[in-house]
């Protein structure tokens, strides 16, 4: 064991030979070069000093005191990234930018679509400096049509594409989904996007542009009631955890102050296990919940009788006594219960990593394993221009009086 | 981009939507089914809610630009089929419970054997080893322990889910962002790996990084009704306009202070709020809730005052601010609301496939991204059952016309 995790450490990291400038910022963008960052890609993450990420002010943070450098949004969205300060708008820093898009393989920006233009910066001006380049755009609504200029926050978009119907209680106003779910869901499709756009220049030297509308990528997470809208006129309401596969299916309330556990029976043998557990097999002969659809019909008044089960027992007891006999069951866990998941424990999920002024700090690992080069998560994110130095005189290659220079005319922000 | 590509889909719902990414991105996917047809065709709604076989829009909704196969991989000939196909494929994509695929021999040590270049993803509920790795689930019970559920719904009520299932959509996309790391690392490795997803970790982005609160000592986050509480303070997102529903962000500090000045700048020249309201200092505001020095009845009278404003304004009207002058406003939209959008009609969004099984043409959303140099591509409908069996057994494997009947009776195809 100790041979092979030595073997591992020693293993190239898939994507060491990636460089990335990376422009964006705020939640939807910075996560997809979080998630290369964890696979070897040296990202260079710019910031303005003016206008700083509106994540930094975001929490969790630290022992919670809120600070521009201690939350731990921020830190985990952009682990593993070098941080440099730039005034876009001197010329100084322009030459830096022109001197990193010439050493980068990727630049990605996530301002809305003018700005890039307005700097001289979009895709035509930088593949005239490196004409292989990848270059991802990623804003709320894409790069053309009236609401391109529209930006904002993932639950704008969430709002637009219409997720917020499909959380509430059928007799209230809906409550949406929580806090910008479309910056949940736009990364991971933006991973996807430039792993692909890499895998094709490495095998053709083609570089190319991609415009991602962080709409358009969540839409596709609402693929079934579109289809399902044009196939059948269904417009889809508020149903609070009722569901079309499962029954019962739903949240329910176990001893203590907001303490929950979810239940669902996907068949027939999970829904009789669950009488047996509740120690009342008679209700499975019950007609009124004898097969799925009666079930479906009379599913308040088995919550009901459910609850009753559940209100008195602790929440890991009952999960523990319905997974014991397969039932679907889960505390309803809060983000205490989460760091205690023995199961997230097993799989290293909360990672401490030092911190130049925390300390240390915790982020998250990498959602996914690869089995021979696993995910390197070892550093926070940068704190503003933290990297300065580093990057000019590292990868740039500027000598001192340059950099002297630089600082001094406020290209540095 | 990945048109040299082959990719074995043995998913069930777990994983529809990784083939599919892959599948746009151009490689050929190739989705192998029982003999008879998937489990998930028997999924409802179906098409015009009625006959079952080869209607369930769950199945149309996921399974675009595959092919299709059958093949009884409960029999040893029909896994001598796969071991060949496996021979010259890049990525086997699976979502069986851990140990499943092993138990027949094709566990991935075993088709590593037969093609060590071969990236074999798998996506689970908890990952492929550790205390959960073998618990029953649904997409409720993921995002419960996932961290998700908790945040969701309103506070004097359960928490309560999205209605359309999400979790393992999240855990699909991380799946094939992941496939294509470890198929970049394959390029210079010449190696292939196993991929391990859990969706547990996957949705866990949804929580926007409250996983971290217990290790950072921060404030919790709670769910609230339209909105959340964050520490103290209850930040509603969902807000009532003269016609519907809007979602808006009213919030402060150095990033998203200036947004609510613009926005109060809108509101007093509408004449929604006094001058003291509108000059109030929206950046160091929510400090000064937090610290006690403003006190917290006078952020519920500025929200009193909103709520009012808007309620006095269609949709249509503060979409229309929102856009002219930058304001975190969107219209709440339902699924016929957001097929009607401007923005995705003029991106040509919506694609429309022919399903020749029905004669029904079904709209679905457009490419997750715009790509310059190989544009996704919408190539054909779901596969029928064993729609592909000839093509791809007989044209492309070589199995004579005799032997391919004999499969057919032996019912391994």
């Amino acid at each position: 064991m100790a041979s092979k995790e030595a073997g591992q450490l020693a293993a190239r990291l898939p994507l060491e030979d990636v460089k990335i400038l990376d422009f964006m910022w705020v939640l939807a963008g910075p996560g997809i070069t979080r998630t290369l960052a964890d696979y070897g890609a040296t990202v260079v993450r710019v910031e303005s000093v003016s206008r700083t990420d509106p994540v930094r002010t975001v929490g969790p943070f630290k022992d919670g005191k809120s600070g521009s450098e201690s939350s731990g949004l921020w830190a985990n969205n952009n682990a593993g990234k070098l941080g440099i300060t730039l005034d876009l708008s001197t010329p100084g820093a322009r030459t830096i930018v022109l001197d990193l898009v010439r050493w980068a393989d990727v630049v990605c920006e996530a301002f809305s679509p003018k700005a890039m233009r307005a700097w001289g910066l979009d895709y035509e001006s930088l593949r005239q400096v490196k004409p292989d380049l990848i270059m991802l755009s990623t804003c709320l609504m894409g790069q053309s049509g009236p609401l391109s200029q529209f930006a904002g926050f993932g639950n704008l978009a969430a709002a637009l594409c219409g997720f917020y119907y499909l959380v509430g209680w059928p007799d209230r106003q809906p409550s949406g989904p929580f806090s910008a779910y479309t910056d949940y869901i736009a990364p991971r499709f933006g991973v996807c996007a430039l792993m692909a756009a890499l895998i094709h220049r490495r095998l053709t030297g083609e570089g190319q542009y991609i415009d991602q509308a962080q709409a358009e990528s969540a839409l596709q997470f609402l693929a079934l009631p579109i289809a399902d809208f044009t196939a059948n006129g269904r417009n889809y309401e508020p149903v609070a955890n009722r569901d079309l596969y499962c029954a019962p299916h739903g949240v329910y309330a176990a001893a203590g102050e907001d303490r929950w556990v979810a239940i669902a029976c996907r068949t027939e043998q999970e829904w009789l296990a669950l009488c047996a557990a509740m120690n009342v097999p008679e209700l499975a002969a019950d007609a009124r919940f004898s097969t799925f659809k009666a079930r479906q019909v009379n599913c308040d008044e088995l919550d009901r009788i459910i609850n009753q089960w559940t209100c008195r027992l602790d929440a890991h007891e009952i999960e523990r006594l319905l997974q014991a006999r397969s039932v679907p069951a889960h505390v309803v866990q809060t983000a205490v219960d989460l760091y205690q998941d023995q199961q997230l424990q097993h799989r290293k999920h909360f990672v401490e990593v030092p911190h130049p002024e925390l300390g240390t700090t915790w982020v998250e690992n990498s959602r996914f394993k690869l089995s021979r080069t696993p995910a390197r998560v070892e550093r926070a994110a940068p704190t503003l221009g933290q990297h300065n130095q580093y990057v000019l005189e590292q990868i740039l290659g500027y000598d001192e009086v340059r950099i002297a220079e630089l600082v001094s005319s406020g290209a540095l922000g | 981009m990945l048109n040299h590509c082959r990719v074995l889909d043995l998913t069930t719902e777990r994983g529809f939507l990784c083939g599919q990414v892959l599948a746009d991105l151009g490689a050929d996917v190739i989705k192998i089914e029982p003999v008879g047809g998937a489990r998930e065709r028997l999924l409802p709604p179906f098409f015009k809610d009625g006959a079952v076989t080869e209607r369930s829009v769950y199945w149309w909704a996921y399974n675009r630009n595959k092919r299709g196969i059958t093949l009884d991989l409960e029999q040893e000939q029909g896994r001598n089929i796969f071991r060949q196909l496996v021979r010259n494929a890049d990525f086997v994509i699976e979502s069986a419970n851990p140990g499943y695929w092993s138990a027949r021999g094709l566990g991935y040590d075993s088709l590593s054997a037969l093609n060590p270049k071969l990236v074999m993803v798998s996506i689970t509920p908890f990952g492929q080893h550790g205390p959960k790795a073998s618990y029953a689930d649904s997409d409720l019970i993921i995002m419960a322990a996932g961290g998700v559920l908790i945040l969701y719904g309103d506070e004097d009520r359960p928490p309560i889910r999205m209605s359309v299932p999400q979790a393992y959509l999240h855990a699909s996309v991380d799946a094939a962002g992941a496939a294509l790391i470890a198929y970049y690392e394959r390029l210079n490795s010449g190696i292939g790996q196993h991929v391990d997803v859990a969706a547990q970790e996957s949705v866990g982005l949804a929580n926007q990084s409250t996983a971290l609160t217990a290790p950072l000592r921060g404030e919790e986050t709670r769910r609230m009704a339209g909105g959340a509480q964050l520490g103290s303070l209850r930040v509603p997102l969902v807000w009532k306009a003269k016609d519907g529903l809007i979602t808006f962000v009213f919030l402060f500090g150095s990033a998203l202070g200036p947004f609510t000045r613009k926005f109060m700048d809108y509101l007093y020249e509408q004449g929604g709020c006094d001058r003291a309201m509108r000059d109030t200092d929206w950046v160091g505001y929510g400090a000064e809730l937090l610290s006690g020095r403003r006190p917290l009845q006078e952020y519920e009278r500025c929200k009193r005052v909103i709520a009012e404003f808007f309620q006095q304004k269609t949709k249509a009207e503060l979409f229309e601010a929102a856009r002219q002058r930058t304001l975190l406003i969107a219209p709440v939209s339902t699924i016929d609301d957001v097929l009607h959008n401007p923005q995705f009609i003029a991106r040509e969004c919506w694609q429309k496939l022919n399903h020749p099984e029905t004669g029904a043409t079904i709209t679905y959303p457009g490419p997750f991204a715009r790509f310059s140099a190989s544009p996704i591509g919408f190539r054909r409908p779901p596969p029928r059952i064993g729609e592909h069996n000839r093509e791809v057994l007989i044209g492309e494997l070589q199995i004579s016309d005799r032997e391919f009947d004999q499969l057919q009776r032996q019912g391994v195809v």
